[in-house]
C-alpha cells in the first residue's frame, strides 16, 4: 500500500487549522500543522511533506518571509506550496518563491480538497 | 583681478609713451635732460610689470576669498611702486617744471578706483607729500635740479611763488579727483557688498528652509509608514475572524458536520452573506485612508488602459449572464498608454460595471473606451433603472445609497472610485438618463494621458 500523502498546514488561526486538519484527515491525508512561518520551516525540513498550505498574513514569520527562506532550501524544492490569503492586496505582491497557486480565503472545504487533490495528482501521488 | 589686469596694460602703454616722449623731446625738440636714467626707470617699470603679469596668472587658480585678499595686497604694492617710480622719473625729467607732473593726477585717479576711500585719501596725501618733498629738496639744493634746457626759463624751480602755486594747484587737483573717484567707486562697492550680503542671506535662508522641509517630509513619511502598518494590522485582525467564521459555516453547509435541514441551510447562507457585506465594508473603509495617504502615487506605472479594462471585466460576464444582460465592450484597436495604478483602476471599472449590472434588469451594459489628445476616457452605459435627479449631485458622497435602489452595498464604492480617479488627476461623473439612448445612466471617468506632476494635489 502507498504511504499516505503528507500535508503541512501553516496558519496562525488555531480554529481554522483545526477544521482544515479534520477535513483533510477525513480524506485520509497525513496532516501536520504549524502556527507560524518559523515553525513551518522547521517542520517542512523535518517531515518533508508532499504539499504545504501556507497562510500569508502571520505573526513571527509571515508567508512571504517563509517562502523566501523556503526557496533557499534545495531539499524542499519538490514540495508544492498553495498560498492562502484573504486580502486582495497581497495578491498583487510578487512572491519570492514559486507558489503553485493562490487560494482566496474563505475557502470552502470542497474547493480545498479539490485543489489539494489536483496538485498532488500533478506530482503523481 | 580684471581691474589689476587693466593696470598692467596701462603700465605697458605708459612705458611706451615715456620712451616715445623722451625720444621726441630730446631728438626733435633738442631739450636737454639726462635720458639714460629715464630709460633705466622705464626698464624697471617693465620688469616689475612682468612680475605682476605672472602673479595675476597664478592668482586665478585659488580659493575665491584668498584670491581677493592676495589681489588686494598686490594692488597696494603696485600703487606704491608706481608712485615712487613716477617721482624718480619726475626728478630726472626736470621736476616741477615738467608738465608731465600732472601724471600724479592720473595715478591718483587710477589708484582711487581700486582703493577704499580712506586708503585713497592716504595715497593722495602720500602723493602730495612726495612731490612736495622732491620740490623742497630741489628748492634748497639738497638734490641737484635737472634743468630742462631749451624747454623752460632757467631757475623756474627757484621762484617760490611759482613753486607754491603749482604745488597748491596740484594738491587741490589730486584731492578733488580722489574725492570724485572714491565717492563714485565707494558707492558702487557698497552696492556690490550689499548685493553679496543679500545673496548670502537668501542662500542661507533657502538652505535652512530646505533642511527643515526635508526633515518634515521624513517625519511625515515615517508617520505614513507607521499608519500604513497600523492599517495592515487592523485589516488582518478585523478580517481574519470573519474569514474563519465563514470557513466554519461553509464546512457545515458542505455537510462536514453532519446533515443539515433546509431551514438551517437558509439561515447559515444568510449569515454568510451578511459576513460578506461586513468584509466588503472593512475593505472599503480601509481603502479610504490608504488612497488618501498617497498609495496610488506610489503604485503608478505606465500601463495600457485596454488591458486594465479587459482584466476588470473578468468574472463580470458571469454576473451579467445570470441576469440575462449583454455585456458589451468597445475598445480602440491601438493601445492607450496612461500613467496609473493598475489594480486601483480595475477596482473603479469593476465597481462601475457591477453597479450597472446590479441596477439593470433588462437590456445591456456597454463599456466604451475612448481618448482625445489630453485624456483617456472610460464610459459605462446601462439601460437600467437610472438615477433620480435629486440623487445625482450626492452620488459620489461617502455612504450614499440611491433612494430608489434599496440598501445594496456599503455606499462607499463610488466615493472610493472618485478618490482613485482624482488621485490620478482625472474626473468622474454620472449622467442619467444616458444622453445617447435617453434611458438608464452613464458613468464616465477620465485619466490624463501625460504623466502627472503632482497626482496627489487633487484630493478633496
Amino acid at each position: 500500500m502507498k504511504p499516505k500523502p503528507k500535508i503541512l498546514v501553516i496558519d496562525d488561526d488555531v480554529d481554522l487549522v483545526a477544521v482544515m486538519k479534520g477535513t483533510l484527515e477525513s480524506k485520509s491525508y497525513d496532516v501536520i500543522v504549524a502556527y507560524n512561518g518559523k515553525e513551518g520551516l522547521e517542520k517542512a525540513k523535518k517531515e518533508k511533506p508532499d504539499l504545504i498550505l501556507l497562510d500569508i498574513m502571520m505573526p513571527v514569520m509571515d508567508g512571504f518571509n517563509f517562502a523566501e527562506q523556503f526557496g533557499k532550501e534545495p531539499s524542499l524544492s519538490k514540495i508544492a506550496v498553495l498560498a492562502l490569503t484573504s486580502f486582495s492586496d497581497s495578491l498583487g505582491q510578487p512572491f519570492p518563491f514559486q507558489v503553485a497557486e493562490y487560494l482566496r480565503k474563505p475557502l470552502k472545504p470542497k474547493e480545498l480538497i479539490a485543489k489539494v487533490e489536483e496538485h498532488l495528482k500533478r506530482k503523481g501521488l | 583681478m580684471l581691474r589689476l589686469g587693466v593696470y598692467v596694460t596701462m603700465r605697458w602703454l605708459i612705458v611706451l609713451m615715456i620712451v616715445f616722449a623722451t625720444l621726441v623731446s630730446s631728438r626733435v625738440f633738442h631739450i636737454i635732460f639726462p635720458t639714460t636714467p629715464v630709460y633705466i626707470i622705464c626698464g624697471i617699470i617693465a620688469a616689475y610689470n612682468l612680475v605682476f603679469v605672472g602673479q595675476a596668472r597664478s592668482l586665478q587658480a585659488g580659493e575665491v576669498g584668498q584670491v581677493i585678499k592676495r589681489a588686494q595686497t598686490s594692488g597696494n604694492i603696485q600703487i606704491i611702486l608706481d608712485l615712487l617710480v613716477l617721482t624718480a622719473l619726475m626728478h630726472y625729467a626736470g621736476g616741477i617744471e615738467n608738465p608731465f607732473i600732472f601724471f600724479y593726477l592720473a595715478h591718483t585717479i587710477a589708484a582711487s578706483i581700486l582703493l577704499p576711500q580712506r586708503s585713497a585719501y592716504a595715497l593722495a596725501t602720500l602723493a602730495v607729500l612726495i612731490i612736495t618733498l622732491l620740490v623742497l629738496l630741489e628748492f634748497y639744493g639738497v638734490v641737484p635740479h635737472v634743468n630742462l634746457q631749451g624747454f623752460v626759463l632757467d631757475n623756474r624751480y627757484n621762484d617760490p611763488s611759482r613753486v607754491v602755486g603749482v604745488l597748491v594747484a596740484l594738491a587741490t587737483l589730486i584731492y578733488g579727483c580722489t574725492y570724485v573717484i572714491t565717492a563714485v567707486s565707494g558707492e558702487l562697492r557698497r552696492r556690490q557688498k550689499e548685493m553679496v550680503r543679500l545673496k548670502d542671506q537668501l542662500l542661507e535662508k533657502r538652505a535652512m528652509e530646505l533642511e527643515q522641509a526635508s526633515g518634515e517630509i521624513a517625519k511625515l513619511e515615517d508617520e505614513r509608514r507607521r499608519f500604513s502598518r497600523f492599517l495592515g494590522v487592523v485589516a488582518h485582525d478585523l478580517q481574519s475572524p470573519l474569514v474563519a467564521t465563514q470557513s466554519f459555516i461553509s464546512y457545515i453547509l458542505d455537510g462536514y458536520a453532519g446533515k443539515i435541514t433546509d431551514g438551517q441551510r437558509d439561515l447559515l447562507e444568510r449569515g454568510v452573506r451578511r459576513i460578506d457585506g461586513l468584509l466588503t465594508l472593512i475593505t472599503d473603509l480601509l481603502d479610504i485612508p490608504r488612497i488618501e495617504t498617497g498609495q496610488i502615487a506610489r503604485e503608478m506605472r505606465e500601463i495600457t488602459l485596454n488591458e486594465v479594462v479587459k482584466r476588470s471585466l473578468e468574472g463580470l460576464d458571469n454576473l451579467a449572464q445570470q441576469k440575462e444582460l449583454t455585456l458589451k465592450v468597445e475598445l480602440p484597436e491601438h493601445p492607450i498608454k496612461i500613467n496609473g495604478a493598475s489594480r486601483r483602476l480595475q477596482q473603479v471599472i469593476t465597481n462601475l460595471v457591477s453597479n450597472a449590472i446590479n441596477y439593470t434588469n433588462e437590456g445591456r451594459v456597454l463599456v466604451r473606451v475612448a481618448e482625445n489628445e489630453k485624456d483617456a476616457r472610460v464610459e459605462v452605459i446601462d439601460s437600467g433603472i437610472g438615477i433620480l435627479p435629486e440623487d445625482l449631485p450626492r452620488l459620489f458622497n461617502d455612504f450614499f445609497r440611491g433612494s430608489n435602489v434599496g440598501s445594496k452595498g456599503t455606499g462607499l464604492g463610488l466615493s472610493i472610485s472618485k478618490r482613485i480617479v482624482e488621485a490620478h488627476g482625472g474626473k468622474i461623473w454620472a449622467e442619467s438618463p444616458d444622453p445617447e439612448t435617453k434611458k438608464g445612466s452613464r458613468f464616465s471617468f477620465t485619466i490624463p494621458k501625460k504623466p502627472m506632476a503632482e497626482p496627489q494635489e487633487k484630493r478633496e
